[in-house]
């Protein structure tokens, strides 16, 4: 038995903030105080220390074909980052695009127990779940991509019953082993293929004529009734568009009042104001996600430096591959599924556009009230790599720290944005709320995200420093499952996690017009599509924890 | 007894088609329906049935040659991974010795690789896979070789489709070969040009594009007004495709060639569709190089060094580190083609070979291993760069894989200090 003993305890599942008590663990699992003549435990003095359950990272992009893509056309985001090897962790290297040793070992050390790749797609699912099989220590899980696969839109075009569609989208979370659904660019991707170069929500996609908007309502719908916990997961149209923030507030509409997740919004709520046409579309979408008890976002915030943009939405990609520095970038058409582009990217602080991008994520994280319904992402690597966690925490959570900053920013974007006016600086408990609290209860994590009796024993111990981006950084102590992993930012032990999923049922019937399909047109077949359990084990993943669907039909 | 088996994926060329039909009769394999030549071939190998271990060039005990291996490996100042089939099992495992003992890991067919990685690195791409080329494509240029010389089954997949998802009566697409010649079988538009000249052509193209003109009648022996009609019917594609296969660009700088090729079909995309489709695969190239990359971070032709994985492509390529004495060990593994042999070197040399590989003279160790796809179930890379087949295990030969080898070699390695 473990005794943490003494620190400030934050889990706001259960109403708790700040009160102090011990946490015992026992066989990989939080237990109750033990009896007093219980033999001795094993005991952390966390005296002054703040406790947490291990951090949820929801939208982080850490495997799969696009990914590998950026590390293999960056070896500039590699020269100077090289981990060595130790005796118990392998060598790696990667800022923006890390290898996937490098990022379990950093996510770990960072007090990261669960990281989820937002954009597996199903042709290519294998893949992402090798490269999450290879990222050691944090559980992991995936969110299958459609919305733009010629099956789901062919079904939407032929009014198909929306029995089918659910059954459709069941099979394929079974299929792909994924714990949830994602849209990108609802049928975008799909017209880009087309040779169309923007797809707004109400907009016919070319060919199948069903818009966007159908889209939504019919993935909302099948996710809702399947009773899969995380909603749909949407990167809406029109990314980096300025005006988009209308867009965006029509894709909200568009799960007619079913629960939605809009994934890194800031991309998504610009205006078209002043003289460079380019304004803070915050307020508006803070305003609109208050108003709307169904809808939860991440912000996928921008942080300056060099990254690299990696996203299943071509056609945003396309359009942005100009502004790729260094000058070089990548668009894919992928099995009549999905796409992809990559395009490497450098966020600059004295750059109007990034400037503002970067206020834009900071005002939705201090205007949306409710913490529950906003989550910390930059949306690795997008807005910038996961490593400057701890500093965008300090930002939220410092506000002196955050107006020194503002103060950099091109003057013209501080000028622009509402940032400087904003007192509101976030609680541990709210961090805790958006970081752990709040992503396992949105993606059905029933044992995770808290640290009551019976909950899996993650727990993350951390000095409680002014200084809140060294004290996010470097974790005292980081137990995942009951195992010390981490210790002042070093790893001390070496885990392989678990890979979280989920099973509804459906009818098996759909299968038949699936295999004529595959077999017919595709270069697949039907038969080698499925991911099976033991596959996944050969894939590295330790075990699958499936959770439950409430179905409601 | 003898048994049919449906749907089986093929490991011995990059299209990994998955629809070939397998005849096993005990430990005798044979292709019965969409085969190729190769599959035919390859499938039907029929090693050994006994675990074959030599030392030396002597029969000897398993645990013998792995200890010899861990040895030689231990005690090299550089040694050198030189991967020539594999599937991702087997990567992992190569780069886990690698990372502990500090080697460089290369493919023999990196030449090729690299040329396409290279382009990666400087200008990226725009590419597309084999289910859209099936499904889309209305023009199809195969840039310096044939395709299915080294492709058997690539039109036979992709192109002569009589009905696709979004045309049911669809022609086949226009097909023009830009370099050598057609096979006779194929119905297809010849454009002559000398391979190692259409740097040349695709940068007359992107000029032309550009609305420049030309003060030349020919470029690389084509007539500009050929090439003005060639990017015509290019842009007047929906959505066109370009086949190259970095092999057949054997020259000095080849990549060059290849790049101003994926120059052009970004510049492409600006009024219309256009993807280019990279031919590669065979002997699991593209599978090394995915596992090194998302593992290290960085592509083939990495050393792992004391700091971390170094990537040097001209100083760490095995033609150089070989051919400078640099190197002083090599562990050669080729587990997808019997007819494969490692570079006679002086240096000690470890084969892991797929069984049925005759014992080679000059190795110092030799083990006899499993093939993925027949022997063990595993994965590969197609050519596409997406799409990582589930290889089967299709018949029960007590044959050890490359990967469980590689992973005793290491645990006979002396102990690690931190």
């Amino acid at each position: 038995m473990i005794r943490i003993k003494g620190g400030k305890i934050y889990d706001p599942a259960h109403g708790v903030d700040g009160e102090i008590r011990d946490v015992y663990v026992q066989d990989g699992r939080i237990v109750a105080a033990p009896a007093p003549d219980a033999p001795a435990a094993i005991e952390y003095d966390c005296s002054g220390m703040a406790i947490m359950a291990g951090a949820i990272d929801l939208h982080t992009h850490i495997g799969g074909g696009k990914v590998n893509i950026a590390r293999a056309m960056l070896p500039e985001d590699h020269r100077y980052t090289r981990r060595a090897r130790t005796a118990l962790s392998r060598s790696g290297s990667g800022h923006a695009a890390p290898s996937t040793f490098a990022a379990g070992y950093r996510y770990a050390e960072m007090g990261y127990t669960a990281c989820f790749e937002p954009a597996m797609l199903p042709s290519n699912a294998r893949q992402a779940h090798m490269e999450m099989g290879d990222t050691p220590i944090v559980d992991k899980g995936a969110y299958a991509l459609l919305g733009n696969d010629d099956f789901l839109l062919r079904l939407l075009a032929g009014k198909a019953d929306p029995a089918i569609v659910r059954d459709y989208v069941a099979w394929t979370l079974r299929a792909t082993q994924a714990l949830g659904i994602k849209v990108v660019n609802p049928g975008g991707i799909s017209a880009f293929k087309f040779n169309a170069r923007k797809l707004d929500v109400d907009e016919t996609a070319p060919y199948y004529g069903v818009t966007p908007r159908s889209i939504l309502a019919a993935l909302t719908q099948a996710l809702h009734e399947l009773g899969v916990p995380h909603p749909l997961h949407v990167h809406a149209s029109n990314l980096g568009v300025p005006g988009n923030v209308d867009s965006t507030l029509a894709t909200m509409d568009a799960a007619e009042g079913r629960p939605i997740h809009l994934t890194h919004i800031q991309f998504h709520s610009y205006g078209t104001e002043g003289d460079r046409k380019f304004s803070s579309g915050a307020a508006r979408i803070a305003e609109a996600i208050n108003a709307r008890r169904n809808v939860t976002a991440d912000v996928g915030q921008v942080l300056f430096g060099q990254t690299v943009t990696a996203s299943g939405d071509s056609m945003a990609q396309y359009r942005n591959s100009r502004h790729a520095h260094p000058n070089k970038w990548v668009c894919m058409d992928i099995e009549c599924d999905a796409g992809c582009g990559v395009v490497p990217f450098r966020y600059r602080d004295q750059n109007f556009v990034n400037a503002l991008q970067w206020a834009i994520g900071l005002e939705i994280f201090l205007l949306v009230d409710d913490p529950w319904r906003v989550f910390l992402t930059t949306d690795h690597p997008n807005g910038a790599p996961f490593t400057g966690y701890p500093h965008l925490v300090r930002l939220l959570m410092d506000r002196t720290f955050r107006d020194e900053r503002l103060a950099q920013i091109h003057p013209d974007a501080a000028a622009a944005s509402t940032l400087g006016s904003i007192r509101r600086e976030y609680s541990l408990y709210e961090i805790a709320i958006m970081t752990r609290a709040a992503p396992a209860r949105i993606l059905g994590l029933r044992d995770r995200g808290h640290l009551a009796p019976g909950a899996a024993a993650d727990i993350v111990v951390y000095s409680d420093r002014p200084d809140r981006e060294a004290m996010f950084a470097r974790p005292e102590y980081v137990f995942k499952d009951g195992r010390l992993v981490a210790q002042r930012g070093q790893i001390v032990a070496v885990t392989r996690g678990a890979t979280h999923t989920v099973k509804p049922e459906f009818d098996r019937s759909i299968e038949r017009p699936l295999r004529d399909y595959f077999d017919r047109y595709h270069t697949v077949a039907f038969d080698n599509v499925p991911i099976d359990a033991g596959e996944m084990v050969e894939c590295g993943s330790r075990e699958i924890l499936v959770q439950p669907c409430a179905g409601r039909t | 007894m003898s048994q049919l088996l449906g749907n089986v994926s093929c490991p011995f060329c990059g299209l990994l088609c998955d629809d070939l039909q397998l005849r096993v009769d005990d430990e005798a394999v044979s292709v019965e329906a969409n085969g190729c030549e190769r599959s035919r071939a390859q499938f039907s190998v029929r090693p050994p049935t006994a675990p074959a271990c030599w030392v030396d060039g002597a029969q000897a005990p398993l645990e013998e040659g792995v200890a010899r291996a861990a040895s030689i490996l231990a005690s090299a100042r550089l040694p050198l991974l030189l991967i020539a089939g594999t599937d991702v099992a087997g990567m992992r495992s190569v780069l886990e010795l690698a990372d502990r003992i500090g080697a460089v890991v290369d493919h023999a067919a990196s030449d090729s690789l690299m040329r396409n990685v290279q382009v990666l690195q400087n200008t990226g791409w725009v590419t597309t896979t084999l289910s859209e080329v099936r499904n889309r494509a209305d023009l199809v240029v195969l840039a310096g070789g044939d395709a299915v010389s080294r492709f058997p089954r690539l039109f036979e997949r992709c192109v002569d489709n009589t009905s696709t998802l979004f045309d049911a009566t669809r022609q086949s697409p226009e097909l023009i070969f830009l370099g050598r010649q057609p096979p006779t079988h194929v119905a297809g538009r010849h454009i002559p040009v000398d391979v190692s000249r259409l740097s040349s052509l695709f940068a007359a193209l992107r000029a032309l594009r550009g609305g420049a003109r030309l003060d030349a009648d020919k470029v690389a022996d084509v007539a500009v007004s050929d090439l003005s009609a060639l990017l015509a019917r290019m842009q007047q594609a929906r959505y066109g495709v370009i086949v190259w296969s970095a092999a057949d660009f054997a020259f000095p700088h080849a990549e060059l060639a290849i790049q101003s090729l994926c120059e052009l079909v970004q510049e492409l995309n600006s009024t219309t569709r256009f993807c280019g489709l990279p031919l590669g695969g065979t002997d699991g190239d593209i599978t090394a190089h995915q596992v090194m990359t998302w593992q290290a971070g960085v592509p083939l032709r990495t050393r792992f060094t004391r700091t971390g994985p170094e990537y040097d492509p001209h100083r760490y390529s095995t033609q150089r580190l070989l051919g400078d004495a640099e190197a002083d060990a090599l562990l050669y593994i080729a587990a997808l083609d019997t007819t494969h042999r490692p570079p006679a070197v002086r240096i000690p040399t470890i084969v892991l070979g797929r069984a049925g590989m005759a014992p080679l003279q000059h190795s110092a160790v030799q083990i006899a291993v499993a093939t993925p796809g027949i022997d063990q179930a595993g994965h590969l890379y197609r050519t596409d760069n997406v799409v990582a087949v589930r290889l089967r295990k299709v018949v029960a030969r007590q044959l050890p894989g490359a990967h469980e080898i590689l992973s005793r070699i290491v645990g006979c390695l002396p102990q690690e200090r931190n």
